[in-house]
């Protein structure tokens, strides 16, 4: 670690010591310090480039029970005191809470070694590469077909950002990583529609990136096969995800899994631990160390160590996600998965979320349906975690004997959860991350499908 | 400028937040938070360099203006540029700042929310009651000689509940607004009041039957439902969209692009209304616009940058969440002129449909139109008069469809209450909607069951 590193780590500790020389039961601070830059072009030219540097300092005093909380982006000696004091006064506004605090010691324990997050060509990324990168996505797009004009954006960046913790239990922890990312969102018009879509990699290493040219034809592949969409008939029938919208689905699932969700019911999957919520080629699993994961750190947002949970394990409901806080109230152990920026005080979110792939290839997903709906978009928020009522907004291919045929937009598909659940017929061997999420094709026996 | 750039300007920033959660019947936090920052942007052509920093020594600055001019290569000579001062019109002036009002009574009205709803109705199990708000100080000057300063204080109160019947059967209610008020804003708009309509709302779906998918005629009723009018119009008169080409209403003004019945307006001039900004982001006043007039399309929204490059004003539309991003053309406060009929007339005129009574949050994609919304609260309109409660009603349109299929525009105007945040491009900023009941017919109605 740098010598920038050990100045932030000194920051952290000295926030906690000073909240607690002026009158803190315990204290906590999660220091973020960063720098992004991204690029976008249009017409063979730099639209707009964009460069950053950011820092922040969260610190969470308990005094007598009672929670305050407060931010800053400033870190000038000066103003620490009366930053601290902010805390603290805070703290008398709140009511006393038995949950609240730091973790046990027995959760806090050693970090894991995730392995390496920071890749120092990432962090050296030079402007003239994303500008090179950007300006031939772009030449792929509009080469790839002539209804491609114009594209909504195309560009390429990388952030790079360390994380630092420190409590009045001794914990000291920090860690750094780097990301690199390609995006195009072409648009493709004939008659009077137009049509958009998008694809986009990102990875913490430069060299497991995909090339500018992969990136851009599959956005290019991906936009044109929407032209001529049109509404189809309301119907019940199979209904196939593809990668992406599988990841957006089993991100509803995990919201369910909230610990606090659940502790208050307001989560379908209440109740339900130890069952059978769905076919045992369902398994869905939050890994905090997964191996290079966008979402991999070696310590939560409380300096507890991450691990690996399975939340549905063979069909099987296999455990909810916790923070200290909420682990406290509903009698259960914190699951490593207090998720936070400096902003905020810790909340439940996953690491890195993804759904075991399964043996089928997705073409083969596809051949068994003989009319059903592909859905490659979705809008609006669409699940109630509470109800498990689900209605989106989709676009998609229509699947006509197995096989995709013309676009379609302009429907909704709709379920519940915990019936949906059961109907997937289907897990696809496909399994993508774009991003922290990762999931393959999957298929439902049925959905409602709204239309016309 | 030394390097030969068009215009170059600083945002400085300044903002300080306090918010207050109550969940179980505790005051879970009391926080506050201060960002303060920079940004420097050069434009060049069509060309933008943006750099921003939260380190306000000269050195940063320094540093970021000379990555914003990374952009820019040339040897123009500039002389130095005088800025003045521009007078600003006030359509928000708070005799004390949001940040000045003592925590404790930003505790009570939460703790005050929470025993209102537990009273309104014994099914009520869960309340979740939030206060947030935020002074932000903003500083523009560029080197067209304008300087601009303003403070924004920016509240809201909300209320979450879920309720629960002897069947188990739970529902979840929300209610909550704000604006840029005064804090005596919540004497009148008092947390019982907010707290009795989530309960009010959560209730009032229980045994509420699946809707029925396909087309059919809505009525919205009036208030937030305007969310509707801001996805499927607002969005796409956006001057970004319009230069990219990129939206169905690009190359359209002057033309007939909705029913007759039509008028859209955005304001950022309503008095302390949560859309409304005595100069926009740029240092532009905001204005009265007519986007729409009787079914005519009138014209767009412009920021600075989309205004020079299409040879246009700005409209002061040019907004941006933070000193972290660049401006963009956005939305204030969008709304739909009232017509002449009264609601009961509107609904009695409807021999079977769908009654929205109140919306989640709602989705666009601006390129093919398809616009979604959830519908929190529905009814089944039989023979002219509302019928048994509907659950799980998404609705879902391509915009410029749905305004040429508006049949009925209410005299009973009415604003959101003040809770609406618009996020485009990851940047989410406050915005206000409203509308009067609107009956739209064949609007697609997403649910679970399929007739026949």
């Amino acid at each position: 670690m740098s010598a920038v590193t050990n100045k932030h780590q000194a920051f952290a500790k000295r926030l906690v010591d000073l909240a607690m020389t002026r009158g803190a039961s315990q204290a906590e601070a999660f220091v973020q310090v960063g720098r992004t830059a991204d690029v976008r072009v249009r017409d063979g030219e730099i639209e707009d480039l964009t460069q950053a540097t950011s820092k922040g300092a969260g610190l969470r005093v308990i005094v007598d029970g009672r929670l305050g909380f407060c931010w800053t982006s400033d870190f000038a000696e000066g103003g620490l005191s009366s930053f601290v004091d902010l805390g603290l006064s805070l703290a008398k506004a709140a009511a006393p809470n038995e949950h609240n605090g730091l973790p046990k010691l027995d959760d806090l324990g050693a970090f894991p070694d995730v392995g390496p997050l920071f890749d120092p060509q990432v962090a050296e990324l030079r402007a003239d590469w994303k500008i090179q990168a950007a300006l031939t996505m772009e030449k792929v797009v509009k080469a790839f077909d002539p209804r491609l004009k114009t594209v909504d954006s195309v560009g390429a960046g990388e952030s790079v950002g360390e994380v630092y913790l420190a409590n009045s239990l001794g914990t000291q922890g920090g860690y750094d990583g780097t990301y690199v990312y390609l995006y195009a969102s072409p648009v493709a018009s004939e008659g009077e529609q137009l049509q958009t879509s998008s694809w986009v990699d990102y990875r913490r290493f430069f060299k497991e990136l995909d090339s500018p040219e992969a990136v851009a034809t599959e956005a290019a592949r991906r936009t044109v096969r929407m032209l001529g969409a049109k509404k189809v008939k309301s119907c019940k029938v199979p209904v196939v995800f593809e990668p992406m919208m599988t990841a957006s689905f089993i991100g509803s699932l995990a919201g369910a899994c909230n610990g606090d969700a659940v502790h208050k019911k307001a989560s379908f999957l209440a109740g339900k631990l130890g069952q059978a919520i769905a076919p045992k080629h369902f398994t869905l699993i939050d890994d905090g160390r997964l191996t290079k994961g966008l979402g991999t750190s070696p310590f939560d947002g409380e300096g507890v160590p991450t691990r690996t949970t399975r939340l549905v394990d063979q069909g099987v409901l296999g455990a909810y996600l916790y923070d200290v806080f909420t682990a406290r109230k509903a009698g259960a152990r914190t699951t490593g998965n207090a998720a936070r920026g400096y902003r905020s005080t810790p909340g439940i979110g996953t690491h890195n979320l993804y759904l075991e792939p399964g043996k089928e290839p997705p073409e083969a997903i596809l051949k068994g349906v003989k009319a059903g709906l592909y859905v490659t978009t979705m809008l609006g928020h669409g699940a109630n975690a509470v109800t498990g009522d689900y209605s989106r907004g989709a676009n998609g291919l229509w699947i006509e004997n197995g096989e995709l045929t013309h676009a379609v937009q302009e429907v909704t598909v709709a379920g519940n959860l915990t019936d949906m659940l059961q109907k997937v017929d289907a897990v696809g061997n496909d399994l993508t991350f774009r991003g922290s999420t990762g999931a393959p094709t999957i298929r439902f026996s049925e959905l409602t499908v709204s239309g016309e | 400028m030394a390097r030969g750039a068009d215009f170059a300007e600083v945002y400085a920033e300044r903002s300080d937040t306090t918010a207050v959660v109550l969940e179980e019947e505790k005051v879970k936090s009391a926080q506050a938070g201060q960002s303060v920052g920079v940004g420097v942007r050069v434009i060049v052509g069509g060309k933008v360099g943006y750099a921003y920093s939260d380190d306000l020594d000269d050195d940063a600055l320094l540093r970021a203006a000379e990555t914003a001019a990374l952009i820019a290569h040339g040897d123009k000579q500039h002389a130095p540029v005088s800025v003045a001062r521009r007078p600003l019109p006030t359509f928000y002036r708070l005799d004390k700042h949001l940040h000045a009002v003592d925590v404790a009574h930003k505790r009570d009205l939460v703790v005050r929310a929470d025993k209102a709803a537990r009273a309104a109705d014994p099914r009520i199990k869960q309340v979740t009651a939030t206060y947030a708000d935020t002074t932000k100080r903003i500083l523009v000057a560029n080197t067209q000689g304008h300087l601009a300063e303003d403070t924004q204080d920016l509240c809201r109160m909300s209320v979450g509940v879920v309720a629960a019947a002897e069947s188990g059967e739970r529902r979840t209610g929300s209610f909550g607004g704000g604006g840029r008020v005064p804090f005596s804003h919540f004497d009148t708009f008092t947390p019982e009041l907010v707290a009795k309509e989530a309960a009010r709302q959560a209730c009032a779906t229980f045994g509420a039957a699946d809707a029925q998918a396909g087309q059919q005629t809505v009525v919205l009723a009036p208030g937030w439902s305007g969310i509707l009018l801001h996805e499927a119009v607002g969005h796409g008169l956006e001057a970004d969209f319009i230069r990219k080409g990129t939206s169905l209403f690009a190359g359209k003004l002057g033309e007939k692009v909705a029913s007759e019945l039509v008028t859209v307006i955005d304001d950022g001039t309503m008095a302390n209304a949560r859309g409304s900004l005595n100069v926009d982001d740029e240092g532009e006043p905001t204005q009265f616009k007519v986007l729409i007039e009787r079914g005519v399309l009138k014209g767009y929204m412009f920021d600075a940058l989309n205004a020079k490059l299409m040879g246009q004003k700005s409209t002061g539309s040019g907004r941006r969440e933070s000193f972290k991003h660049l401006p963009l053309p956005r939305m204030t406060n969008t709304y739909l002129a009232p017509g002449e009929q009264s609601p009961e007339e509107i609904i009695g005129g409807v021999s079977k449909g769908v009654y929205c009574a109140n919306f989640g949050g709602g989705q666009v994609d601006i390129t093919n139109g398809n616009f979604v919304f959830e519908v929190t609260e529905a009814y089944e309109i039989e023979g002219g008069h509302l019928g048994r409660p509907l659950k799980g009603v998404t609705l879902i349109g391509v915009g410029p469809v749905a305004l040429k299929n508006v049949t009925a525009v209410g005299n009973d105007p009415l604003p959101d209450p003040g809770m609406g945040t618009c996020g485009k491009d990851g940047q989410g900023v406050p915005v206000g909607v409203g509308l009067p009941t609107v009956r739209i017919d064949n609007m697609t109605v997403g649910g679970t069951k399929v007739k026949g």
